[in-house]
């Protein structure tokens, strides 16, 4: 009998299907990864799991028994665990306090004080029957980040964890770090434990998994045993193994003069590492990478939101040598951000004051605003993209995501850019919207803009693109005209890369 | 999005009034309650007149604890920068300083003081709770020095109280101050460039940065126009008393703040506001005053105003819960 048994499990937002009917079972003592590009639903079923969200429909059954999960707490009594990527620890308390962190601390005899001694023997011994050694006195904040994932791993089987449920667990790793995790995660194979592993590196994954299952756009497209599993399988069931075709890129010029040029980027936070590349008008040069790679930390240093340690940018012949989000928008370079909600718009705010609120000085005589001359303009803009909406003065909170992001892209436009570089422009927009900010971008092309295009999506970047840039761990590695390219083309790319960067 | 709609038009029943409303309806229960029960005293020209200079000072200190929450920070020491501020005018009135310059002068050093802490904020990052509670206790540590703790009172020259004490026809100068103060700041906050910036760093500091507004740049000047009007606020009470006493600020801090957050109830987004806060500072004025006139203790004064206080913000969480 499985441990658990995932039956028809849907998730709708709205009229988003993020879960489309899966079913899948995990057996006792099994690793059984889950893959997928973003947006492939491994989040919101891992969330389904731990009680988060609330699944439209489908049942879940733990040992055989129907079951519901209404929140976290009820995972955890059935004994489901996530180590997220993020560590749910308090950095400041001790390995002992924080595996006691969910559990009440033992009492001296008539319960007159904590019997710390207790704790810890416990502590000791707990970490002892798993073979696991880090100093458990000293505080969270001090230990490395393998350590730290060790320990939320010790807190979820102090609570008798059955199905532990690791989220990229290697994300923030050294490769010494994660032969460690890795020798560990057999260990809890061996004691029946059952764990569902999140990865995007698909090495890991083969090497690791009984099974895999992969998942795209909420649908489960296959799941594989151990004897299957190879790379080339994967990726092929990712992009659910499509001939990709290119629409109409043509009348544009094929290369406009370079307009914008990269070398040697580093970061101070070394999110990147070496990145070269060249952007000329007229051209849409596609962006994409892994998670972890470095694409968005890449163009928050060129616009200015992060700090460069080395490296020189040179927009429209000129040296910009510490760039800030204000220069670059009179400059003439615009970034259209990841987060819609928490980087782009104001969400109580109206949508003219969002729209008009980098070039708000250009509508002022004095430091006064000319509101009329505001409006008008909004208007125009508002009409021009076909944004739905009562009126210009309406909350932008009330719009549909996919008008709020017309309203981003107006906003962006107003201030007449030279280059518009879009990190993720489609991320949860409807399909018409999605059309129109393709379109959108094509015609500025053609007008001897220059745009930088990011995306998770494969298909979409093979969609849009003249030129594809990829990038693995902080670096540019390959740089390809899109000229019968197909998604696994990029993939291997971005996996031998990977590969590579391990092996180093 | 069409669940949404349906719920805003859905929404004009009684509890969305009430949350939309409820501090200009609680307000106008409270003027008819005096009104009722102290109909010789309280209802009268003369008792409104006085009303009025009696808020003045709270509703120019309130504008400037507006302006820096505005920007979602907060000045703890806008109590401590208007005592500091009438005693350094009273000190100047002492020396037979022109009156202009005796405003003026504890002005600038407001002014300074907050261009000090919104630089201290924005470029180390501390919590501006923190920093303005560190220079609220250097300032008013500077304060007893400066003055020997002793109010300051002798040789002030009949000039200096002008200020303070004169009326223009039947309306006190002080109550035509507080009404320009007013028509400024509201104009800046809502007809300016200035006050869409504040606000939109307010709303998301984050996307103003991407936007290109220089985030600390403008959190500074917050602070600084709240140190100015609070040391505004101490100079001119000086003139009112003709005389300044260390600590004669202090007690406008918090209810500076009350006066803001009851304003933030009248608007039906949330945020800080002029016109708001000039509403708040009118009902905590008002209630000293009708409760003064019936003769109920200061202490309990105080419990029924932070009952209120307290009532409104209830009120409108419950309101905003449904959005």
């Amino acid at each position: 009998m499985p441990l658990l048994h995932i039956e028809n499990l849907t998730k709708k937002f709205g009229g988003h299907t993020a879960l489309d009917r899966i079913t899948l079972s995990i057996e006792p003592g099994e690793v059984h990864a889950l893959v997928g590009e973003n947006g492939a639903g491994k989040s919101t079923l891992i969330k389904i799991l731990t009680g988060v969200y609330e699944p439209t429909g489908g049942r879940l059954f733990w040992n055989g028994q129907e079951v519901r999960v209404d929140s976290p707490n009820d995972a955890q009594q059935l004994g489901i665990n996530v180590i997220h990527q993020d560590r749910q620890l308090i950095p400041y308390f001790t390995g002992i306090e924080n595996l006691y962190l969910n559990v009440p601390y033992p009492r001296k005899a008539l319960g007159l004080g904590i019997d710390w001694k207790k704790m810890k023997k416990e502590a000791e011994g707990l970490l002892a029957k798993w073979g696991m050694d880090f100093p458990l006195t000293v505080p969270a904040s001090d230990l490395t980040p393998s350590e730290r994932t060790m320990l939320e791993i010790a807190r979820a089987m102090m609570h008798h964890s059955k199905l532990l449920i690791l989220d990229e667990p290697t994300a923030s790793l050294t490769d010494k770090e994660s032969e460690l995790l890795f020798a560990f995660i057999e260990r809890l194979r061996e004691e029946g434990v059952s764990i569902i592993y999140i990865s995007h590196r698909l090495e890991e994954v083969i090497r690791l998994s009984n099974r895999v299952t992969v998942l795209m756009g909420g649908k489960k497209m296959k799941t594989l045993a151990r004897e299957e599993l190879s790379i080339d399988r994967l990726v092929h069931y990712m992009t659910d193994g499509q001939a990709h075709e290119k629409k109409e890129t043509a009348n544009r010029p094929s290369a406009g003069e370079s307009i914008l040029q990269v070398e040697n980027l580093r970061t101070a936070d070394q999110a990147v590492k070496q990145v070269n590349f060249e952007l000329n008008r007229g051209e849409i040069l596609g962006v994409y990478g892994l998670a972890g790679s470095g694409r968005t930390e890449t163009m928050e240093a060129i616009y200015g939101l992060r700090k460069i340690q080395e490296g020189t940018i040179l927009f429209k012949q000129q040296t910009i040598t510490k760039p800030d989000p204000g220069n670059s928008i009179q400059n003439g370079l615009v970034l259209i951000p990841e987060n819609r909600h928490e980087d782009a718009l104001i969400m109580q705010n109206t949508i003219t004051e969002n729209m008009t609120l980098p070039i708000v000085g250009m509508f002022t005589k004095n430091g006064v605003l000319q509101k009329k001359e505001e409006q008008k303009r909004v208007r125009q803009e508002m009409e021009r993209f076909q944004v739905k909406a009562v009126h210009s003065r309406q909350s932008i909170a009330e719009l549909s995501g996919g008008n709020q992001q017309k309203v981003v892209f107006a906003k962006a436009l107003l201030s007449s850019p030279d280059v518009f570089i879009c990190d993720e422009p489609t991320q949860a927009v409807d399909i018409m919207t999605r059309q129109y900010i393709h379109d959108f971008l094509r015609e500025q092309a053609g007008e001897g803009k220059g745009v930088i295009y990011v995306s998770s999506d494969l298909h979409e970047i093979l969609e849009i693109s003249d030129r594809i840039l990829v990038f693995s761990e902080g670096k540019t590695v390959a740089n390809l005209p899109n000229e019968q390219l197909q998604p696994n083309d990029i993939l291997d790319i971005c996996y031998s890369f990977q590969k590579e960067a391990v092996q180093l | 999005m069409s669940t949404h709609s349906e719920k805003a038009k859905g929404s004009l029943n009684i509890k969305s009034l009430i949350s939309a409303y409820g501090t200009i309806i609680a307000g106008i229960l409270i003027v008819i309650i005096f009104s009722v029960m102290s109909p010789a005293s309280f209802a009268t020209y003369d008792n409104m007149i006085n009303i009025s200079r009696q808020i003045s000072f709270l509703v120019i200190i309130a504008i400037g604890a507006t302006l820096v929450m505005s920007v979602t920070e907060f000045d703890l020491s806008i109590g401590a920068m208007a005592s500091l501020g009438g005693v350094i005018s009273a000190k100047l009135a002492t020396q037979g300083v022109p009156i202009i310059l005796c405003i003026l002068i504890p002005v600038a050093v407001g002014f300074v003081i907050g261009l000090i802490n919104g630089g201290i904020v924005t470029r180390f990052k501390v919590l501006s709770f923190v920093t303005t509670l560190a220079m609220g206790t250097i300032i008013g540590g500077f304060t007893f020095w400066f003055t020997g703790g002793a109010t300051i009172f002798e040789n002030i020259p009949e000039g200096f109280k002008y200020l303070g004490q004169t009326s223009i026809g039947s309306i006190p100068l002080l109550s035509v101050i507080m009404i320009i103060t007013v028509i400024i700041f509201w104009f800046v906050m809502s007809q300016m460039a200035v006050g869409r910036r504040f606000y939109a760093i307010g709303g998301n500091v984050r996307a103003s940065q991407v936007s290109g507004i220089p985030i600390n740049k403008y959190k500074t000047l917050a602070f600084a126009l709240c140190s100015m009007l609070a040391a505004l606020t101490g100079s001119l009470l000086a003139s009112r008393l003709g005389s300044a006493h260390p600590t004669g600020g202090d007690g406008f801090f918090l209810n500076a703040y009350a006066a803001v957050f009851l304003g933030m109830t009248v608007m039906k987004s949330g945020v800080p506001n002029i016109i708001g806060t000039l509403f708040g500072a009118a009902i905590i004025g008002i209630m000293a005053n009708g409760l003064t006139i019936l003769e109920i203790p200061t202490f309990m004064q105080d419990v029924i105003t932070g009952i209120i206080i307290i009532l409104a913000l209830i009120i409108q969480k419950l309101g905003r819960e449904k959005v």
